[in-house]
């Protein structure tokens, strides 16, 4: 026995986690910090977690949100300011933005479809006798009590007289709803922009012509003369290569390695690589040995190496042309135009013309043939279009764009198609705010990960509870010198363990579910299933870690249980599983760690966890940096404090020596 | 019950193989030994003679692959309620074998509970008493860790006798301890046999042989060669193989 065992000590030493070769070095911070937590009774480590929770509460609150606006002074910053406003009409209500005009329901304030929908009116008919009347207001009572309306609001007025007294029925605007994000807060005013900023950035190369719009015919103020203009746009040409090519479409791949759709309706032009072969007519019919001459005709400046190689594609060569491969001699002449190339075709001068253009000129030739029956030249085969894999240009259609010039440096332009809106409230008339949550997870609004954050914790709490049934169930299993236990267990482990975790939580929710509500008659909620998923599947890696730790148990310490006359299982139960558990701890907290992680794959299920949040707030927002980041913090920050836990837990399992 | 004259542990014929990569081991060779009750028999033999696999089959660690044997009246072969009859039968181990993740007291106290089903309280005063008999009540609180060898041995002898076992076994109970610890360990046993205490001790220690035991055996190859009192065995064998042994160890 060595010295350390013989020291009799008062107070534990902690020594540094297994496998670590530092010795007896002194402790660093952490570990002096985590040694201090563990020596703490179990009910200061309960009130230290209350507090953590308290204090995240205190982060996610109304105060915390005032502090981080105050501080930076842009509302914009906490995703919660997507405000839904509901404000009281009939006050000023200043809608920077072109004024279109009023419907009997709505305010329009400009001729855009997204406007109609974020501004709402309500009407609202009251019947009561007329109390009081003065030039600003009506007072009525009513059924429910007295009511008193500004007549500017009123729609429509009824009187009638019953009895004594006037019984009037008014119909007028009770509120309007403001739907935006909020720029911008006062004290005593708020601004929404309901409609985002559509601009647009092209080479100026593309303007046919540009006409400035004079700024008395511009609602927006601030108007300098020549902002806005009205601009005729050439359409873009496209070059690529082309994948696909259908009556509906045009699929090209772009030089930077992109894919794009193109609708023909959209295209003005375009220009496929047409390949035409003509032949002379007496030519077509004479039959060619190898070693003879053929003369091939093509019009200068068009590329006949290229001709010739799209020759070779074709499904079948005419007989003049067969040879051309080397077994005959081939004799290329050249012409100046298309039609003097003809001429000489339909002569005789040349037994063949090819001819290769993506130009206007394609069909040229099929419309030559067309209209000279009697000029000595057929066409053995139509024109072939190239359908695939050959270089095409696009030109889409021209356009019209009006709208203000944002900046124009050298060869490029952007122009603001649709100006943002921008309306501004009064806070005092607002009477109610609705804010778009849930799904607003980020970290300025902690608020709107909450729910994320307790379906991740409490799935994974439950998953793992679970799994650690089914692993110490087939753990012991594992051990077991019966081969039919040890076969099933070895058969789970190896089946599960080979299977990635995603697979198995789509076979839950969509394979295993499904049979058991259809022939068990058990639902299972889309919860439950991803628990059970998850717990499978951990089930297999905690049930090895179950095996490893009984078997690191010494054989005495059955042998002695047993030589003391107990069972198995009682051996089992009450000396070899307790200092198996032991043993297991670190990678079992390591399992649960990883789990919580693991635990994002179940928004597969759409399950609204932290994740999927997450990723909620990024289509919404197209912010991924800013969403993604929130959900890998908040992960970290869980993780983190988890394993802080666990290793407190570790610590204090530790057996004193 | 068996009578007190007779046998408490009849040993007949005993053969046990051992099957390994390397072939078969034939452990024990057809072992026969008789002890009766009170009866200290101390066995001694070369490293692989099969000495400690004999002690192992009479708490059935082991189970036999030829002949039988019967402690106190049930043959263990087949014998239904094994654990009842190891519960007589207290084993102490070379390598303690305390169990590291209970204090002294604990290990003395989980098998009363859990196999006796003893009282809480009764076990702790048993447990307490019994430390207190090998000579260190002071260590109750103590996990194994912490206890020196000889004290973990007396903490696994203290464990062994809470069972209130008929026969006690001994597998080389001082091979694993430093020369100075091995007496405290010895002398509890030899208190022990001072009592009464039918024992089967696999030992090399002479000096607690000449002291304590009715009985000395040698075994080597898995057979007896020779047994007697340990003064006539020690000091005058008859057996070539047994001077030759003990040539080696005095």
């Amino acid at each position: 026995m060595d010295e350390r065992t013989r020291t009799e000590q008062s107070e534990p030493i902690y020594l540094p986690p297994a496998g670590s070769d530092e010795g007896f070095t002194q402790p660093g911070l952490y570990e002096r910090f985590i040694n201090w937590l563990a020596g703490l009774p179990w009910w200061a480590i309960i009130l230290g977690v209350v507090a953590v929770a308290v204090l995240y509460s205190m982060l996610t609150s109304e105060a915390y949100r005032r502090v981080i606006q105050s501080l930076t002074d842009n509302p914009q910053s906490s995703t919660e300011d997507l405000y839904n406003v509901v404000q009281i009409v009939g006050e000023p209500t200043m809608i920077v933005g072109r004024y279109a005009g009023e419907t009997q329901d709505s305010v329009v304030t400009v001729v855009d479809e997204l406007l109609d929908s974020v501004i709402e009116t309500e009407q609202v008919t009251r019947t009561g006798f007329l109390l009081a009347e003065d030039p600003a207001s009506i007072t009525l009572r009513t059924d429910s009590g007295l009511v008193t309306i500004p007549k500017d609001r009123v729609v429509d007025e009824q009187r009638e007289m019953v009895g004594d007294s006037e019984q009037i029925t008014l119909t007028y605007i009770e509120r309007v709803t403001v739907s935006g994000t909020m720029t911008k807060r006062t004290d005593k005013t708020m601004t929404i922009r309901t409609v985002d900023e559509v601009a647009q950035t092209f080479p100026t190369a593309r303007i046919l012509s540009r006409t400035a719009i004079p700024c008395d015919q511009v609602a927006a103020s601030g108007c300098e003369e020549g902002e806005y203009v009205t601009i005729e746009r050439q359409g873009e040409i496209i070059t690529g290569t082309l994948n696909t090519l259908s009556n509906t479409n045009l699929s090209l791949s772009l030089p930077d390695g992109n894919t794009r759709e193109i609708r023909r309706s959209d295209i003005d032009r375009f220009d496929v690589p047409t390949l035409t072969v003509a032949l002379n007519a007496r030519s077509a019919t004479r039959s060619i040995v190898p070693g003879d001459e053929v003369r091939i005709a093509f019009v200068q400046g068009t590329d006949i190496t290229q001709a010739l190689d799209e020759l070779e594609t074709l499904d079948d060569v005419p007989v003049p042309l067969r040879y051309t491969d080397g077994q005959s001699r081939v004799v290329l002449i050249g012409y100046g135009t298309l039609d003097e190339a003809l001429a000489a075709t339909g002569a005789g001068e040349a037994d063949a013309l090819l001819y290769l253009d993506d130009g206007p000129d394609r069909r040229y030739i099929e419309t030559w043939v067309e209209e000279n029956p009697t000029g000595g030249v057929v066409l053995p085969t139509p024109p072939r279009e190239c359908q695939k894999n050959c270089r095409v240009t696009v030109k889409l259609k021209d356009d019209v764009l009006t709208g203000r010039v944002a900046w124009e440096i050298e060869d490029e332009i952007r122009l603001v198609t649709t100006e943002a809106e921008y309306i501004e409230l009064d806070r005092s008339k607002i009477v109610e705010n609705r804010r778009m949550e849930p799904g607003a997870c980020a970290l300025n609004n902690l608020r709107g990960c909450n729910a994320g954050i307790f379906l991740t914790l409490r799935v994974t709490l439950q998953a793992y509870a679970l799994a650690l049934v089914f692993g110490l169930i087939f753990g012991l299993l594992r051990v077991q010198t019966n081969p039919v236990l040890y076969a099933v267990s070895t058969l789970y482990v190896e089946v599960v363990r080979g299977i990635p975790l995603l697979v198995i939580l789509l076979y839950a929710g969509f394979v295993v579910s499904p049979q058991l509500r259809d022939n068990v008659g058990i639902t299972l909620s889309d919860e439950q299933e991803a628990v059970l998923g998850l717990a499978f599947g951990y089930g297999a890696f905690i049930a090895e870690i179950f095996r490893a730790g009984i078997q690191s148990i010494s054989r005495g310490q059955m042998e002695a249980a047993r030589s003391l006359g107990m069972s198995y299982p009682q051996g089992m139960r009450y000396v070899v599983l307790p200092q198996a558990v032991r043993v297991v701890l670190p990678p079992l907290g390591n399992d649960f760690i990883s789990m919580l992680k693991d635990s994002a794959l179940i928004s597969v299920l759409a399950l609204p966890d932290l994740l999927q949040l997450g990723r909620l707030y990024v289509s919404r927002t197209f912010r991924a940096f800013e969403g993604y980041n929130t959900v890998a913090i908040l992960y970290l920050l869980m993780t983190l404090f988890l394993s802080m836990v666990v290793r407190v837990i570790e610590r204090r399992a530790r057996l004193p020596r | 019950m068996s009578h007190p004259s007779e046998p408490i542990i009849q040993i007949e014929n005993a053969h046990k193989r051992f099957h390994t990569l390397r072939g078969t081991v034939h452990a024990l060779n057809g072992v026969s030994l008789n002890v009766r009750p009170g009866e200290v028999v101390v066995i001694v033999g070369p490293s692989g003679s099969g000495k400690s696999t004999l002690l192992r089959c009479i708490n059935r660690l082991e189970t036999l692959d030829g002949g039988s044997i019967t402690v106190d009246g049930i043959p263990l072969k087949g014998a239904r309620n094994i654990n009842k009859v190891r519960a007589e039968v207290g084993m102490v181990f070379q390598q303690f074998n305390l169990f590291p993740d209970r204090t002294a007291l604990g290990n003395i106290v989980l098998a009363q509970r859990v196999v006796r089903k003893r009282k809480k309280a009764e076990a702790i005063a048993k447990a307490n008493e019994l430390l207190a008999k090998v000579g260190i009540p002071e260590k109750a609180d103590s996990y194994p860790a912490q206890l020196s060898g000889g004290q973990q041995q007396r903490v696994a002898i203290a464990r062994a006798l809470a069972m209130d076992p008929k026969i006690m076994l001994f597998d080389e109970p001082t091979s694993a301890l430093d020369p100075e610890m091995i007496k405290e360990v010895l002398d509890v046993m030899l208190a022990l046999a001072k009592e009464g205490m039918t024992m089967v001790v696999v030992s090399h220690e002479m000096g607690f042989a000449r002291a304590a035991a009715d009985r000395a055996v040698f075994m080597d190859g898995g057979i007896i060669v020779e047994e007697g009192t340990p003064d006539v065995l020690f000091s005058n064998p008859s057996h070539e193989r047994t001077k030759l042994f003990l040539s080696k160890i005095l």
